[in-house]
């Protein structure tokens, strides 16, 4: 190993710009934003299909989406992105010494009570995504990019919420 | 009875607009005939050069794998004959002009040889092994004095194996993506790489690992500048090759061949295998895996796009 502990996280200041030059980047090169939930809506649509091509009939989320994405749901610039962040995530874990298998969280909850919670939040978060039409890369910061007012009200939504709420969960952290 | 001579392929719905005859049991035929050629060539390589115990999973680990990947190839290729029970023909002919005829009588010659060797190996995997047959355990002795000459076999085999693999394609000359020779090297390659990469996955020792990332890396390397002059030899050729190239250039097929095949099967592990050997912490298996994907890739890219390519009538 280069270096017995792991290199510091980088400014969060520092890490938010350069994720707007991403975004920026992203608008250039592929001539559209960013975004994470659209991946999985992919797969999902994708694998739905593939088991039960008449329950994509019957279900007009899923028709649409079909519909919209002529060939595959997976030939999708987000399918593609999701990729290149898990292989970013990867090389940028690795070059910082930070790759190892652990579940991080408070000292006072267990790694199962931490996993139990992040897939109830990922599903809450899931559904949520899919009403309010984009995450917080897809809606919110892709459109506020556009001077969306849609991505200022999911933006104050997401985070507004997480604010108000974050009191009674304080407990799985501090 | 009505009698019809046809003169042209263009009525067969499997021919024509594009041929579509080989499916999955090719590219996986292609795959583990590859990589039992690469990991049998890195073991006949090391035991001549008397390597034997500074690459012991080379030499007498990994070419466990050869026998098991050959025989699900066979069955795979079994699979796609449409008259099975005929396929001892191909043994009671010699064509040197038909790849065909090349890989039948190659896989008839390594398939045992790898068999041998694993057996004069068997006690790496069970320490306390006994034949149990007298003439086995003679046969044994005979076969380990003349060692040196099965490992030169098998060495000059397994390269005939990873070459094969691509000019069965590029004999084809009614599909111009297929018809390049570079993919008999390119191929050879690949599997060499995906040899080393079993290797990498199979073994314990720090220095072993640290050397195959080595020569999988001058591998990759190699397959990369084969790939650009593949392109650049179509690119120059006639109409016919360069709508061929256009499959990967913009056409259907671009996506999937350089993420799946160049970015993370053969770029990505290069990357990451440059990090390890300069001492940074990577988990061995990321490199090893991502390059045994990006050759699967590689022949089922291979296999599909160039029954889609067509001479422009």
């Amino acid at each position: 190993m280069k270096e017995k502990t792991p290199k510091k996280y980088i400014n969060p200041y520092l890490g938010g710009v350069l994720l707007g030059l991403v975004l920026l980047a992203a608008n250039f090169i592929s001539g559209r934003g960013l975004g994470a939930s659209g991946a999985i809506k992919s797969c999902v649509v994708t694998a739905v299909t593939t088991i039960s091509p008449s329950a994509t009939e019957s279900s007009d989320f899923l028709k649409e989406y079909g519909k919209a994405h002529a060939g595959s749901p997976m030939k999708n610039w987000l399918v593609f992105e999701m990729l290149g962040v898990i292989v970013g995530g990867f090389l940028s874990g690795a070059w910082a010494g930070r790759l190892n298998f652990k579940v991080e969280h408070s000292p006072k909850i267990t790694s199962r009570k931490r996993l139990i919670m992040a897939l109830s939040g990922g599903i809450l978060f899931g559904f949520g995504s899919q009403l309010g039409r984009g995450c917080t890369s897809g809606s919110a910061l892709s459109g506020m990019a556009v001077l969306s007012l849609g991505g200022f009200i999911t933006m104050m939504a997401i985070f507004g919420t997480a604010f108000g709420l974050a009191y009674f969960f304080r407990k799985n952290w501090i | 009875m009505k009698e019809e001579i046809i003169v042209s392929g263009r009525m067969n719905q499997m021919i024509d607009p594009h041929l579509n005859i080989w499916h999955w049991e090719i590219p996986l035929y292609l795959f583990l005939g590859g990589l039992a050629a690469g990991v049998l060539f890195f073991a006949a390589l090391f035991f001549i050069n008397g390597k034997e115990n500074t690459y012991p999973t080379a030499v007498r680990k990994a070419p466990f794998i050869a026998p098991i990947a050959l025989i699900i190839g066979l069955l795979a290729l079994f699979f796609d004959l449409r008259h099975k029970l005929y396929f001892w023909q191909l043994y009671t002919h010699i064509r040197l002009m038909s790849p065909m005829s090349w890989g039948a009588w190659t896989l008839m010659i390594i398939t045992p040889i790898s068999f041998i060797w694993c057996a004069l190996n068997i006690r790496e995997l069970f320490p306390k092994w006994d034949w149990n047959y007298e003439w086995i355990k003679e046969t044994e002795v005979f076969l380990r004095k003349y060692q040196l000459v099965l490992a030169w076999a098998m060495m000059i085999y397994a390269m005939i194996l990873g070459i094969y693999t691509g000019i069965l394609l590029s004999a084809f000359n009614a599909r111009p993506l297929w018809n390049t020779s570079i993919l008999g090297p390119l191929f050879l390659a690949s599997g060499l790489s995906a040899g080393a990469s079993v290797t990498i996955l199979m073994s314990k020792i720090k220095k072993e690992r640290k050397r195959f990332a080595e020569i999988d890396l001058i591998v990759i390397g190699i397959e990369l500048f084969l790939i650009i002059h593949m392109f650049m030899g179509f690119l120059a050729s006639t109409e016919v090759q360069v709508d061929a190239a256009g499959l990967f250039l913009g056409g259907p097929y671009t996506m999937a061949f350089w993420i799946f095949v160049v970015i993370l099967g053969m770029l990505l592990p290069a990357i990451l295998e440059i990090m390890e050997i300069r001492k940074y912490h990577i988990p061995a298996f990321a490199p090893a895996i991502l390059v045994l994907f990006g050759s699967l890739m590689l022949r089922f890219i291979f296999v599909y796009a160039g029954q889609v390519s067509r001479w422009l009538y």
